[in-house]
């Protein structure tokens, strides 16, 4: 007898999406799918627009992470236009993207994955969200997550308008310059990044590393995916999310391809299924070859793991140290041990933040330089960053007026959809064994996706962070036998 | 005393309005120890069931952001109105469509034909499309409906109060939140936010002359425009005539022009065809030939003029 | 052979057009006809307006350029013609489907003509296709809310 078991809807997926687990005879997991419930068309509805409107238009995307869109859609407007930011507009669209990648990583530590880690995967679902989080660790510590969020988002708001939707950016340079005074602040506002960054490092292992039983969760089988990694890296394979090439290792860490960002029609091939609205990334070369990982994959997940995987070091010193202990702890490079993304984001936040601090010091910052005028319209242009949950490319091509004749985009989700597909597909089979469903297992399979940060939406919640799960058993005949849910 | 019950939820929404409410920082907290908040799909158990068994009116408020384009999405649209006193269309999407209704120039058909088929990282040898109910390995999987036409909240159900933004600011979101708790609320049907447009309050109005006459329309790109002096005096297009005003000129602050995420001021049920007089009467054209010159220096007027409302502007669709 | 009749909606400026003929015997070899004081008044909402009302054409007849009694309504109402027509354009709508005249005609004999003949053109193209304007209650939601 077969059974159906429907997880809908996923939450902190944008636009809803759910998860199918189908059962076979014995009560053990036969199959699972993830599916992506909804489609807006950006692609098509951006023709026909100017395309210097593109990075306005384009965070309407996503509300969490709109600034990476804004970032690559302002890159390519770069590139379209033939034309280099000034150094001082590079640095104030770092400083930017940095404040972003800080608060948008703590923000998913702290309310989405922490909880699973400070209170336990098991922990009662009242308790398991970020109140339960600051019970445990104290106020003083969501004062400071909320305090962190706050400050980067006026250095966000300063340089780009409104956090949740900047609308800021123009080939070749930035629409306002930083004067002196606000240099302090923003100073101040790194040097705060940095110490809570830290800070945030520090309660991650002593609450989860040095906890045997969560130590072991990390290094399950059940949350095991040998694919290959990308991720964007300078010229010296060091992780940079602004710029560089993107690097492919293999599933044994082997550099695989190491290709300039232009030529990403070469490397990435979308794949389409007909009960999911997301389309599937593989590696083109290799050819699509199904939801498996291991040997013959074709399969490869971006993100922090897979930054730190595809990358041989971090761009800063202190990163680069917990970057070393890491690796070590798992086991050696490349890890395959998806809930290591956490720890990852992590060691990301803390690049992101001492970068920061780099570019507040910079005498540059400061100069009223911000504008390359000199711009030539080409037919193509494309960008290319790292968002938080993965690379992110824009393709534009315009006419001879800039307006907008052709758009494609690979959104950072899109590469680990398959995966993800995996990860929940192995965590069910890893878990539900038998007739019986409990509870508790649904929150390991949300565990499995939890660590990708999916973006299609938003990972943002403060309150008590039950996953609203309805588990529906049916038989063969989609009769409804049971329900279980969450209370 | 029980606590008022209250609802937020997103349809087709990308997030930011539920980034805008925690965006009220330590308030927030507040409001959570004011009211029982029994739906936020982003953070909370979102079940259908505990909401279908509520009685209606049960809810006192649902706070809704995010358009409607698909089947799922109206669903739980109907349902929150019929369990809710009153219901709040949170964000531009919610109140006028959104920057996704732009979608309504083109077709599901052409949307899906080059997601699924023409763009050039598409492999989809056995020709897929997404199916609203299709079979994998004998396995039965369903997908919601994706409609032809992207709807503004008020199109699928009767909504209270509008707060509009992309997204709302956090005062206005604290404000909206308030008159709410205090049971200060203006008439069903209004915006909460201030009545008239944007230069009202904008800190270049001082730079306008005395007659606005532009004879070149620029491009925000082509120029290194002032940072000081309205944006339609140097001939760039800036919506602010046409726009409600209330969102603290956070993209005027930052050198970049309006484009109306606000909606239209009070009494206008179409921004777009209220710019087109407001940008008429500021055009310095002496012949026929001129005017047309400078009309068509305006690459893109729909996008333009309607980029967050033409699900609700009288010009909704594009066909043929 | 077609039975399409266009619509054409005809708005003329009181001071130009017709002040020499009784109204309502000119209003009866004109059909929809909207005499106005000055083109000035017409809003680009008016028009749009129009168009969501059935209007398959608009035309518009004002003073002849210098000549306003409002010193430049005539002018005004010129560039919200073409500022129109140009969104109008984006949106699929074809720019023929408004004119504007600035003339002087007293006794409005030439208005019924001039009606006629956008008439013919507007044959040509054809109906405005109702769906590129917005009905009140469009298909999918009527069918949605169970037909009503």
């Amino acid at each position: 007898m077969t059974e159906k078991i429907t997880i809908n809807p996923i939450t902190r997926l944008e636009g809803h999406g759910k998860i199918e687990i189908f059962l076979d005879d014995k009560g053990n997991v036969d199959d699972a799918y993830w599916q992506v419930v909804e489609l807006r068309g950006f692609e098509r509805f951006c023709l026909g627009r100017p395309v210097e409107e593109l990075p306005r238009i384009m965070p309407n995307i996503c509300g969490v992470c709109p600034t990476p869109h804004n970032m690559a859609s302002v890159k390519a407007l770069d590139d379209l236009y033939g034309v280099e930011p000034t150094p001082t507009a590079k640095l104030i669209r770092q400083l930017h993207y940095n404040a972003f990648m800080v608060e948008d990583h703590l923000l998913h530590f702290f309310i989405l994955a922490g909880p699973d880690f400070v209170l336990g995967p098991s922990a009662d679902p009242a308790e398991r969200n970020i109140l339960g989080v600051v019970k445990k660790v104290g106020l003083e510590i969501g004062t400071k997550v909320i305090e962190a969020r706050k400050r980067c988002r006026e250095i966000i708001r300063y340089i780009a308008s409104k956090p949740p939707h900047p609308e800021g950016g123009l080939a070749g340079g930035v629409s306002r310059g930083i004067t002196e005074e606000d240099r302090k602040w923003i100073k101040e506002t790194a040097d705060f990044c940095v110490e809570f960054v830290q800070f945030s490092l520090e309660l991650f292992k002593q609450i989860v590393l040095d906890n045997k039983e969560y130590l072991n969760l990390v290094l399950n089988d059940a949350y095991k995916l040998n694919t290959y990694y990308m991720g964007l890296v300078d010229e010296n394979n060091r992780v940079n999310f602004y710029e560089g090439k993107c690097r492919v290792v293999n599933p044994k860490g082997e550099e695989y391809a190491l290709f300039d960002y232009h030529d990403y029609v070469d490397h990435i091939g979308e794949w389409v299924e007909p009960w999911t609205y997301v389309r599937l990334t593989h590696l083109r070369k290799i050819g699509w070859n199904g939801l498996n990982d291991g040997e013959a994959t074709s399969l490869y997940r971006v993100g922090p793991l897979a930054r730190l995987n595809a990358a041989d070091s971090m761009l800063t010193p202190l990163a680069q140290k917990e970057y070393e202990t890491m690796f070590e702890t798992l086991g050696g490079k490349p890890s395959h041990h998806t809930l290591a993304y956490h720890w990852a984001r992590l060691i990301e936040a803390f690049q992101a933040a001492e970068h920061m601090q780099r570019i507040a010091s910079d005498p540059l910052l400061t100069s009223k330089d911000i504008r390359n005028m000199n711009l030539k319209l080409n037919k193509v242009g494309i960008g290319c960053v790292e968002a938080a949950r993965g690379t992110l490319i824009h393709h534009y091509e315009a006419d001879s007026d800039g307006k907008t004749t052709k758009v494609n985009l690979i959104v950072a989700t899109q590469h680990n959809a398959a995966p993800i597909c995996l990860s929940v597909k192995k965590a069910a089979m890893g878990f539900i064994k038998g007739p019986e469903v409990k509870e508790g297992l649904l929150n390991m399979v949300e565990i499995a996706f939890r660590a990708y940060d999916p973006c299609l939406g938003c990972a943002t919640h403060t309150l008590p962070g039950r996953m609203p799960l309805i588990v529906n058993i049916r038989d063969r005949n989609g009769s409804l036998i049971r329900t279980v849910q969450r209370p | 005393m029980a606590k008022p019950k209250v609802a937020i939820c997103w349809l087709g929404a990308c997030g930011g309005c539920d980034e805008a409410v925690v965006d009220i920082n330590e308030v927030l907290l507040r409001v959570a120890d004011a009211v029982d908040l029994i739906l936020w799909p982003v953070a909370l158990d979102f079940k259908y069931d505990s909401v279908k068994d509520m009685k209606d009116g049960e809810i006192v408020l649902s706070v809704v952001n995010g358009n409607v384009r698909n089947s799922e999405q109206e669903e739980i649209a109907k349902l929150l109105r019929e369990k809710s006193q009153l219901v709040l269309a949170f964000g531009a999407c919610a109140c006028l469509g959104g920057t996704p209704g732009l979608a309504n120039l083109t077709t599901k058909e052409d949307i899906f034909n080059w997601v699924y088929r023409d763009a050039p990282t598409v492999v989809n040898p056995k020709g897929n499309y997404p199916q609203t109910s299709s079979r994998v390995n004998g396995k039965e999987l369903t997908l919601p409906e994706f409609y032809d036409h992207v709807y503004a909240l008020n199109d699928i159900i009767d909504v209270d109060y509008y707060l509009p933004g992309c997204p709302p600011p956090p005062y206005s979101v604290m404000y909206a939140v308030s008159a709410v708790l205090e049971n200060k609320l203006p008439p069903r049907g209004s915006t909460l936010a201030p009545q008239r447009a944007l230069c009202d309050t904008c800190k270049r109005n001082k730079s306008k002359p005395d007659r606005l006459a532009i004879r070149e329309i620029k491009r925000i790109h082509e120029v290194e425009a002032a940072p000081d002096i309205c944006f339609l005096a140097q001939g760039i297009i800036c919506l602010g005539p046409a726009t409600r005003d209330g969102c603290g000129e956070s993209c005027i602050d930052i050198n970049i022009p309006c484009r109306g995420c606000f909606g239209p001021v009070e009494g206008v049920a179409d921004s777009g065809a209220k710019f087109v007089s407001a940008l008429a009467s500021i055009l310095d054209a002496q012949s026929e030939e001129d005017i047309a010159r400078i009309v068509d220096q305006i690459i893109d007027p729909v996008g333009y003029l309607y980029r967050f409302s033409l699900p609700v502007s009288i010009l909704r669709k594009r066909r043929g | 052979m077609s039975q399409y009749k266009p619509k054409v909606v005809c708005f003329s400026c009181k001071f130009g057009w017709g002040y020499l003929t009784d109204e309502d015997a000119l209003s009866s070899k004109i059909e929809n006809w909207i005499p106005i004081i000055c083109t000035g008044k017409i809003d680009a909402t008016h028009m749009i307006d129009a168009f969501e009302e059935g209007a398959d054409g608009i035309l518009i007849l004002g003073c002849p350029e210098g000549d306003c009694h409002y010193q430049d309504g005539n002018y005004e109402a010129k560039k919200r013609v073409y500022l129109l027509r140009r969104l109008l354009e984006s949106i699929g709508i074809e720019k023929e489907r408004i004119r504007i005249e600035l003339s002087i005609d007293p006794e409005g004999r030439r208005i019924p003509q001039l009606v006629k003949e956008m008439s013919k053109e507007l044959a040509k193209l054809g109906p405005l296709k109702r769906d590129a304007v917005a009905e009140k209650m469009p298909k999918e939601v009527i069918k949605a809310r169970g037909g009503k």
